[in-house]
């Protein structure tokens, strides 16, 4: 916990782009909450590798997002049945259930196309809210938070040295 | 926007992806050899070795060479070995973890091919162990049962061997009989010999003579009398008690006799059917020869396929509903597959296509391999609901040396519950050279077959009904017995006949029946060529089995009669002893009572006598008194009336005394 937390703020206050965090945590969104052997986590990770994103960002919202898919994929199955069985879609399932690519990517499952909706969903505000937020925090918090005694301590402590010096 | 693209993190990808699709490549292939190898060896039983595995990316094949899976109940030998396979797998499906093998072909196919070193695994040569004792303790029981039934079939006996061979029910009884008739005889011996004799009774006479003579002279005497009374009569019920004793031993006797004897009448009659029936005398015992010409074999060749069958139906069955509970699992925990109306099914495993060639197993080593077998399997997976077809296999003949032509069809179908597994064969003119019949040296030199068998399995029943009919047959053997000669005899005037094979009922244990029209044919000519034989063996048999009746039960009638005679002569002594005791007492007794009426008399007219003297005493004081009273009441009278006068006079008096007050 004290490790990620550190990570947090080794990220918050690096020189990315808070625009770069925010979509490492908006793509993490897909690989947290949807299930991670998926074909579309393929994409996802050669989007995040090739696409400038902070890549700490996105293997540390990843891991956060995992977390918090225990408690959302109740809402991911839900998504999921009501769009699998939607009269008015079942057209487009069956048009897609013919091609062996698309049955590829599992469409047809509850959780996934529902986790997959929910994190398309939540992409935007999350790149927006975290870009904005970042922002926030480096213009208004940043100077304050390096002054915490709490802060200081830990950039001081032989653990935090130790863990700058491996270059985490 | 270049600013965007991260060149290193391209290329890392690139790298990262090319490097796993190098590893899949290379180390797929050992790794495949090695998952085929233990989990087949674990399904199996025994050893299942693979030479290689190769993987190819386009199109996307898996080439799978030197496949060997070994007998489980012979580690020696193959089941099944294919030199190569080679199967195309669809890409995409295999992403979804779907192996979609659209043609799948095996070259160089055998069965019952040997192996170099044995294909035994450590546990299932334990379990074989622990199976195996079972049937070696019940060998020697087999074995005996072989040797019972050798005889039969190999050679008529002559009567003294039979005699000499069968466990008889005339020798049984007659033993029986004879333990008996000694049991009771010394039974019978033992009471009679607690009986009195003449002498006995005699000196009962004169000891009751002697008590009875003469008047009582006192009451001791009385008593003396009647003590040597009382123990005469204890001797005369102890007498009565052998005598009811040895009575009901003779009856028992009797009747014990006479019901083992009659068993010992019967026991003959009973052997001779006993006999006749087991060697196959009769025409009855003639229709069992189809089963035993025929049966071995037909139950090896129906053996063995059903060996093949139990091991590939499970894998259906069983997947079967762990995908049902995979599905139910999916549904409650991780959400779940929802499948779309397509023509393109992907159930997890479906071979749409097998095809190999396989020979045919020779009949025997003059005639060699009959040819082969072109064999097509359409749609083999274990989720026949998913792709809605069945799956059948298709074999023919091909290359076919003594057979014109072979057609071989099943439809394993599992779409719904429950499932219907059927088949069909036909088989065309199978020239049959020197089949060996296993009986009595038979042999079929030639015959020209045709066989026609379906069958289906519904819920763990099965039903197979097939027909052999065997044309232009010819018989020989070698054989110098008699039944061997017999039957080579019997079946030159056979031509064609058929033999129908019906198996019903559970699965694990079907009621197989043979029967054929040779049944009635051979039946017929069977017993025409031994009927005089048999008669001659049933007259010997009959004439020995007497002979043995008579040792056991000749002087029985004698011995009746005896026993008879004892009985009566016992029950004559039994009355006279019973008369002369009931007599003599009777007279004793009536002398006592006569001597008591008299006293008992006398004392009476005494007490009569006093009773009327104190009757008169009474009577007279009793009219004395009622006199006084008498006297007494009329003085009481007379002065009441003289009382009641005077009362009235004053009255009178004082009404007149008023009267004249008044006027």
């Amino acid at each position: 916990m004290l490790t990620m937390l550190a990570n947090l703020f080794k990220i918050l206050n690096s020189d990315s782009s808070p625009a770069q965090i925010a979509l490492g945590f908006a793509f993490a969104l897909f690989i947290g909450l949807t299930p991670f052997f998926s074909l579309h986590n393929f994409l996802i990770l050669f989007l995040v590798f090739v696409i400038r994103v902070n890549l700490g960002g996105f293997f540390l919202a990843s891991a956060v997002f995992t977390l918090l898919a225990y408690l959302l994929d109740p809402v991911s199955v839900e998504i999921g049945e009501q769009l699998l069985s939607h009269p008015e879609l079942i057209d487009t399932w069956t048009q897609l259930y013919q091609s062996d690519m698309w049955r590829g990517f599992k469409f047809n499952h509850t959780l996934l196309i529902g986790s997959v909706v929910l994190a398309s969903i939540l992409f935007l505000p999350v790149f927006i809210i975290f870009t904005v937020l970042i922002r926030m925090y480096r213009i208004k918090l940043m100077a304050w938070f390096e002054k915490l005694k709490i802060v200081k301590f830990i950039k001081a402590s032989k653990f935090y040295q130790a863990y700058e010096r491996l270059g985490a | 926007m270049t600013k965007w693209i991260r060149w290193s993190g391209l290329f890392g990808f690139i790298i990262v992806v090319t490097l796993i699709a190098c590893f899949w490549l290379f180390a797929a292939g050992p790794l495949t050899k090695l998952a085929i190898e233990k989990f087949g060896t674990d399904a199996l039983g025994a050893k299942v070795d693979v030479a290689d595995v190769k993987y190819g990316l386009n199109p996307l094949t898996i080439t799978i060479t030197g496949v060997q899976l070994t007998d489980k109940d012979a580690p020696m030998e193959n089941i099944m070995s294919f030199d190569s396979a080679v199967a195309n797998i669809e890409p995409f499906p295999l992403l979804l973890g779907k192996a979609i093998i659209p043609e799948l072909t095996l070259d160089g196919v055998a069965t019952g091919t040997q192996r170099n070193v044995s294909g035994a695994i450590a546990q299932s040569q334990t379990k074989d162990d622990e199976q195996e004792q079972p049937s070696t303790e019940s060998k020697p029981n087999e074995q005996s049962e072989k040797t019972v039934e050798t005889p039969s079939s190999n050679t008529l006996p002559s009567a003294d061997e039979i005699l000499a061979r069968e466990t008889l029910l005339t020798e049984q009884r007659g033993k029986a009989f004879e333990d008996a008739y000694q049991y009771h005889g010394k039974t019978i011996e033992d009471a009679v010999a607690k009986l009195p004799d003449d002498k006995a009774l005699k000196s009962y006479e004169t000891r009751l003579n002697a008590i009875l003579k003469g008047k009582f002279k006192d009451i001791d005497d009385f008593k003396q009398r009647k003590k040597e009374l009382d123990a005469l009569k204890a001797q005369f019920k102890q007498d009565k008690q052998a005598i009811k004793d040895a009575k009901q031993a003779i009856s028992d006797g009797k009747s014990d006799l006479k019901s083992k004897f009659k068993g010992l009448k019967s026991a003959p009659g009973e052997d001779f059917n006993n006999i006749k029936s087991k060697y196959t005398l009769d025409g009855a015992g003639a229709s069992n020869l189809t089963a035993l010409l025929f049966g071995e074999d037909a139950g090896g060749y129906a053996e063995t396929t059903l060996e093949y069958y139990e091991k590939v139906r499970p894998l259906l069955i069983d997947e079967e509903a762990k995908a049902e509970k995979q599905a139910l699992k999916e549904k409650r925990l991780d959400g779940r597959f929802i499948h779309f109306e397509t023509d393109r099914p992907q159930p997890d495993f479906w071979v749409k296509t097998l095809r190999f060639t396989m020979d045919l197993p020779a009949v025997n080593e003059q005639t060699g391999s009959l040819g082969q077998m072109a064999v097509e399997v359409l749609d083999i997976t274990h989720q026949q609901n998913v792709i809605k077809r069945p799956t059948v296999i298709n074999a023919n003949g091909v290359n076919l040396t003594t057979i014109e032509s072979i057609e071989f069809k099943a439809v394993i179908d599992h779409r719904k519950k429950p499932g219907k597994d059927s088949f069909t064969l036909v088989v065309d003119d199978w020239k049959v050279r020197e089949a060996k019949l296993g009986l009595a040296g038979l042999v079929l030199d030639s015959s020209l077959l045709d066989v026609n068998a379906q069958g289906q399995l519904i819920k763990g029943e099965m039903d197979i009904t097939g027909t052999a009919v065997f044309n232009r047959s010819q018989f020989s053997s070698k054989d110098r017995t008699v039944l061997a000669k017999e039957l080579v005899g019997a079946l030159k005037t056979i031509n064609t006949f058929d033999v129908n094979a019906t198996a019903k009922g559970k699965f694990s244990g079907p009621k197989v029946s043979i029967n054929s029209d040779l049944d009635r044919q051979l039946s017929d000519a069977f017993n025409a060529r031994i009927k005089q034989r048999q008669k001659e063996l049933e007259e010997s048999l009959k004439r020995k089995l007497e002979k043995k009746l008579l040792s056991f039960a000749g002087d029985y009638q004698d011995k009746l009669k005896e026993l008879d005679l004892t009985e009566g002569s016992l029950s004559d002594a039994g009355k006279k002893l019973e008369s002369l005791a009931k007599s003599e007492i009777s007279s004793y007794e009536d002398q006592l009572k006569a001597e008591a009426k008299a006293k008992a008399d006398k004392e009476k007219a005494a007490a009569k006598a006093k009773l009327e003297a104190e009757k008169a005493k009474a009577k007279a004081k009793a009219d004395a008194e009622k006199a006084k009273a008498k006297a007494k009441a009329d003085a009481e009278k007379a002065k009441a009336k003289a009382k009641a006068d005077k009362e009235k006079k004053e009255l009178e008096r004082k009404a007149k005394e008023k009267l004249k007050k008044l006027f």
